[in-house]
Parts: structure tokens; sequence; C-alpha cells
């Protein structure tokens, strides 16, 4: 008879207001060194949450806040890393995706709530000039970012579980662990190796509640994987979560976006753009798979087409 | 018991914020070296390497530059020059010496038992080091470090992390002016749930770690050693393994009993298979107790103690049935601005202030606030209560040996 195989093991943490969790196989490893290198790297994935935190005094985004309008910032180089790929995204998504978006946020109650009401033109446009991802200056050589207005503000949650993925990934992998399913909030997915007998983790996308579109299976292997949709938590006036950055207004371009690629991040920047267009963003490279949801039929694009499949 | 006079300091203190007043500089960004950054290179890139790394590349930047980084194993290696860009690897401290000319400061994060030899080629090589703790896993290693340190010209801060924490210097202010009166008994723990490494880990190894009581007890035991300025005079300890029995030997759940020459006594715990209650430690006196948990502190006063004069404003929080003065570095100002719930917790990790206070020292000239002598005894101090859990039985600390630190 064959060796039964090893039940995979489990682990999650509460990080950056949601849960990640890691399922994790042994290959070379006994369960104790895969438990320690798995608490390992959801120790990470909490101190990089604490440096992104909104919430932190301590954070690089609250002393970017507090020196907006005044002078640089210097950052760390995997921080300025983030940053610069938030602007390719930026640029790639004409605006559709911009992490200086926190004002609006505001406005809309989703960092805290000012209104129970919906924003007023007037404060939508006062906000707006606080938008602007070309308005945050980067200096490669000093390794320094600047937040060009007084009162901007940066909102790296779009991106920030994705990029503590890819960390945690790294991690990993590093330490010899060979099949792992990893998610945060279960938007933000990372896999590579796949349970036995099967070719890749299978990650069911569901539509919106309402919808009368099918769920998607997708195959995940060795691949980063982000959902974005307006549903779940809502601002004041049911608005959903995510804003246009173009318009201040809550995102109706898709129910849907889901972005399949090689970085959790770059993944979580371009699945919001997604959704925000409500199509394929211009700049997003063909490498990259896009899943829609418009009008109740899914529109799938790009090289891994053939991993998703209805059910 | 005090070194402060009790009567001035509650005439300084009574309706006013003063005396809460006493580290304005508890937000980061005012550290910077005359010359700009320093060139720094971390020796030993491990969990603790990494943790201290981030410090300083995201908040330190105007201080320190991290040009080098040391470890013996390649993958970490690559992992540390990955996040400081611009960094070089190195497999050996003295080659990282030899090569990087510039290099002004190195941050010694390696296994304990490496720390010696690396310090020793530091001081040598008239760098600045900040040193982890525990400082050595011998009491000869320990000494031999200290009287290096004391005869170097460039500064030896050992991470002592209480010592440079606003919030346990604004209590110790407390204590130290006898706000809390005598001593009824002291208390600590360490509680996290956790594996805490895999086989071949080499702080799973009883030859050359000090376990539980040196890797998480030791900065909590210098925190009492700091404010009572006096160390226990001996040590009972218990272990078992509650948690993973795969064949460690390493206790990952302790007990010990510390006592002071005058009787006071200190009961540590901690624990790998239970997270209750977290890390802290308690002063507790006859007329208030005093509790510490790294980014945050409170007092609780007993009913019949006398006013401190900054009750009226203070900040509480309700433990239950006791209610705790939420210890507030740089209250006056919060309080003035009416933002003086903002202030409660630190900001910052308290990692670093410990850093911060390293690159003063260097700037300013100064002492830090971790000298590698105090080090040596907290590690003395732990080395003793490893032995304690190790064997069981009580192993006295001398006092002889705590002075040639």
């Amino acid at each position: 008879m064959p060796a039964p195989e090893a039940t995979p093991l489990c682990l999650a943490r509460e990080a950056m207001g949601t849960r990640f969790e890691f399922v994790l196989s042994a290959g070379d490893l006994d369960e104790v060194s895969l438990r320690a290198v798995g608490e390992e790297a959801l120790d990470e994935v909490v101190s990089l949450g604490e440096r992104l935190s909104w919430f932190s005094m301590g954070s690089v985004v609250s002393r970017l806040a507090a020196a907006a309008g005044a002078e640089p910032v210097r950052v760390a180089p995997d921080v300025f890393s983030l940053l610069t790929l938030s602007r390719q995204v930026w640029l790639g998504s004409a605006g559709a995706f911009d992490p200086t978006i926190a004002p609006l946020l505001r406005l809309w109650g989703l960092r805290g709530r000012v209104s129970e009401a919906p924003p007023t033109e007037e404060a939508l446009a006062q906000a707006r000039t606080l938008v602007g991802l070309d308005k945050l200056d980067l200096d490669p050589l000093a390794c320094t970012a600047r937040l060009g207005v007084p009162d901007m503000s940066l909102d790296l949650g779009a991106v920030a579980k994705g990029w503590a993925l890819d960390a945690a990934a790294s991690m990993l992998r590093a330490a010899g662990v060979q099949t792992a399913l990893l998610h945060g909030g279960t938007s933000s997915i990372h896999g590579w190796g796949a349970p036995p007998g099967q070719r890749g983790w299978g990650v069911r996308v569901a539509p919106p509640p309402g919808s009368s579109a099918p769920p998607l299976t997708v195959l995940l292997c060795d691949a980063s994987m982000s959902v974005s949709a307006p549903h779940g938590r809502r601002g004041v006036a049911g608005a959903g979560h995510v804003i246009d950055p173009r318009t201040g207004l809550p995102a109706g371009g898709a129910e849907l976006a889901c972005v399949l690629g090689p970085g959790g991040a770059a993944c979580d920047a371009w699945s919001t753009a997604c959704l925000v267009l409500g199509e394929r963003p211009p700049g997003l490279p063909e490498a990259w798979t896009t899943l829609l949801l418009r009008g109740g039929i899914w529109q799938v694009r790009g090289p891994q087409e053939a991993c998703i499949s209805q059910g | 018991m005090a070194d402060l006079d009790r009567r001035s300091f509650l005439t300084h203190a009574a309706g006013a914020a003063a005396a809460m007043a006493i580290f304005p500089e508890i937000l980061p960004g005012a550290v910077r070296m005359p010359q700009g950054p320093l060139p720094v290179g971390i020796i030993g890139y491990g969990r603790q390497g990494r943790r201290l790394t981030v410090e300083l590349l995201d908040k330190l930047g105007e201080a320190a530059k991290v040009v080098a980084v040391c470890d013996t194993s390649d993958s970490r290696v690559q992992s540390g020059v990955g996040r400081a860009a611009g960094s070089e690897g190195f497999a050996d401290h003295r080659a990282m010496l030899d090569k990087v000319k510039d290099l002004g400061a190195v941050i010694i994060a390696t296994p304990t038992h490496e720390h010696r030899q690396i310090a020793l080629d530091c001081i040598a090589a008239g760098k600045h080091v900040y040193c982890e703790t525990p400082l050595a896993h011998t009491a000869e290693d320990c000494l031999a470090i200290s009287r290096a340190a004391r005869g170097a010209k460039a500064v030896f801060a050992t991470a002592l992390e209480g010592r440079s924490n606003p919030i346990y210097n604004l209590a110790r202010s407390f204590y130290r002016t006898d706000a809390v009166r005598d001593m009824v008994w002291l208390y600590a723990q360490s509680q996290q749930k956790t594996t805490w490494g895999r086989k071949g880990d080499w702080w799973l190894d009883p030859a050359v770690s000090l376990g539980l009581p040196g890797e998480m007890g030791l900065q909590q035991f210098d925190v009492f050693h700091w404010y009572r300025n006096s160390y226990p005079v001996a040590v009972e300890g218990r272990g078992a393994i509650r948690l993973h029995n795969d064949g460690r030997e390493m206790a990952d759940t302790v007990r010990c009993l510390f006592r002071w020459a005058d009787d006071v006594e200190l009961t540590y715990v901690a624990s790998l298979a239970s997270s209750l209650g977290g890390r802290y430690e308690t002063f507790h006196g006859v007329n208030a107790s005093i509790k510490l948990a790294w980014s945050h502190g409170w007092m609780f006063k007993e009913a019949d103690s006398p006013q401190l004069g900054f009750e009226v404003y203070a900040n509480r929080q309700q433990f239950h049935n006791d209610e705790g003065i939420t210890l507030i570095a740089d209250a006056t100002k919060l309080a003035s601005q009416g933002k003086l719930k903002e202030g409660v917790g630190l900001p910052y990790s308290p990692a670093y202030y410990a850093l911060a206070d390293f690159f003063k020292a260097i700037a300013e000239g100064k002492a830090p606030a971790g000298t590698a002598a105090d080090a040596a005894r907290s590690t003395i101090v732990a080395i003793a209560a490893a032995e304690a859990v190790k064997t069981g039985k009580s192993v006295s600390i001398d006092p002889e040996v705590l002075k040639g630190a």
C-alpha cells in the first residue's frame, strides 16, 4: 500500500484587519519545523502590515502624511519599490489605481466616518485636489518619497496584503516549503506546488450576491491572484469600498475583477484598476490574466485562460 | 530607597504635568548624524537582525545607512542585501571589517555564543557597536566583552530596550521617587504560543543557549535591576516541555524565583505554550503598583496613597476591578493640545528607541542607555536563572562577579 499523504499544516494569524491563512505541505521538513517556518512567515506578515498601517503613528504611511507638502522622507528600499510599482500601475491604468486616494476614502467613511451623508460635490472636488500619484515625488538615488501637497496621504491597503504574501512566500520557499497556498482575507492569494494528485490549487471565485453568473474555479500554480469587488464593507450611503480616484465616486466599472500573475502586490494593484475601469487596463502586460464580471458575464483573457473553468 | 528626594519630586509634580513631560522626543526623525548617515554593517541576519534592519531602514535613515550584511547563511545574506539595496554581502565579519573601509558602526545580532569574538574584533577595529542581548552565554565571555568595551574609544551599546524606552523611563522616575513606596513583590512574564524554532536552531541547544530566561527574560530582568539599582543574590527555577515534545531538551515553559538581599522577590514565568497576558513586568508597592508592557505602562494607586498631582487629568484604563493611570510620555504637551489619548502607547517599537539611543550616543559622544557592563550583569543573572531551570536547584549570584563587569 502506498504511504498515506501527510495532512497539510494550516496556520492563521490576524493582520491588516483580516485573517491570513497558510496551508503548507511538508516536503522534506518535519511538522514542527514546518510550523516554525510558517509562524516566522506569519510574523513577517504582521510586521509588514504594521509598517504600512494607516493606524500606526510609526508607519511609513503616517510619516509621509506628517511630512506632506514639506520635506522628503527617507523610506526603506522595499517600501520604495512598492511605491515605484504603485506608480507603474497608476500610469498603466490611467489613474484608476491610485494609493493617494485616502482623502476620498475618508469622505466616504471608509477611513473613519466623517458624516452619515454622501459627500457634496464641493467636498469631493476639494478632496480630489489631494489625490494623484503625480504629486508623489520619488527620488531613487536618495530613496526618499515626498507627498507634494499638505494634507495628502497614502493608503496602501489595496496592495499591502499581496506585498506581505510576496514576502512570506519568499521566506517559505527559501526555507524549503515546496507546496503552499497562502491567502490574506481570501482576496489576495499565492500558491505554488500542488496538492497530491492535482495540477494546482483550486480557488473558487464566487460572483457577488444576487448575480446570476456562475462561479469560476482557478487552478492556481506558481502564481499570485487578487480579487477585487465593491461588495462587502460599505461606506456612507451604502457606497462600496472601492472608490474611483478619478471621479471620487464609488467604482462602478465591474461587479468583480480578478488578476493572476507573478507578483502579489502587482496583482492587488491591477485588480483594483480593473474593477474601477471595468476593463483590462491598457498598460497591463500580456503575461497577466484577467477575469472580469460585467453585466453578469465573465470575460477571461490572458495566458492562464486554460486554468479557469466554470463551477 | 529612592535616589531623589520624594518631597521635592512631588513639589514639582503637584498641580502640573511637568514630571510626566520628560521625553519630548518620542516621535522619531530627531536622530541625525552630523556627517550624514553612518555606514552600518549588520552581523547576523536571522530574525533579530532582520527586525533591527527594518528599524534602521524604515525609521533611522537619517542616522544610518546599511552598507553591509553578514551571515554564515548565504540565503540570509541574499535576503538582507535584497532588503538593504546597495549593501554588500559577507559570510565572515572579519572580511566585512577588512573590506568596508568606511564602516562606522556594526549591529551584532548573531547567535549569543558567537558574540564574544565578533564584539572583540569590532572593538579592535574601532567600530561603534550595538550588541544584542544576552551579551554572551558564559560569565567569562560577558566579562571579556565588558572589559574590552570599557577600554574602547567608540560607543558600545547593548540591546537593553527598557532603558531607552520613554514609558519605562517615565515609570522609573515615579519608582525612584518612591511613588510606589515599599516593595511588596515583583512579577514578570513572557507568554507567547509559538513553535520557537526547529531542530538545529542554536537557541534550542542547551550547550550554547540560555533558553527562555536568556532569550526572553533577560530584558525583563534588566528592568528590575535598573529600577532597583541592585541585583538578585539567588534564583530558583523549574522548567518543562508543554507544547512540542519533539525531542527538544530546552524547556518551553519555565518558572523562576529571584531573591534580592533585602528579601524582595521576583517571580518570573515564561511559556511558549500559552499566550495569555503576553509580556509584562509589575512592581507591587504598598502605595501603588506599576505595570509595564513595553509599548504601554500603567500605575495603579492604592486608595490610601497620597495624591501625586497629575491624577486630575490623567488618562485611565479599566482592568476588571482595577483602574490604571496610563503612563504617557510627553503628556504635558499632549494634554495642552487636548490630545492626551493620542499619546497612549509608544508610536514606535522598543527596538527603535534602543537603536536611536545608540546613534544619539555616537552623535553626542555620550554613554548609551544600555552599556556593556549593564548587559554583562543582567546576562550573568540570566545565566544563573538558566542554570536553575536546568538543574531545578537554587543558584547563587555572586555580587563580586557582577562587580567585575
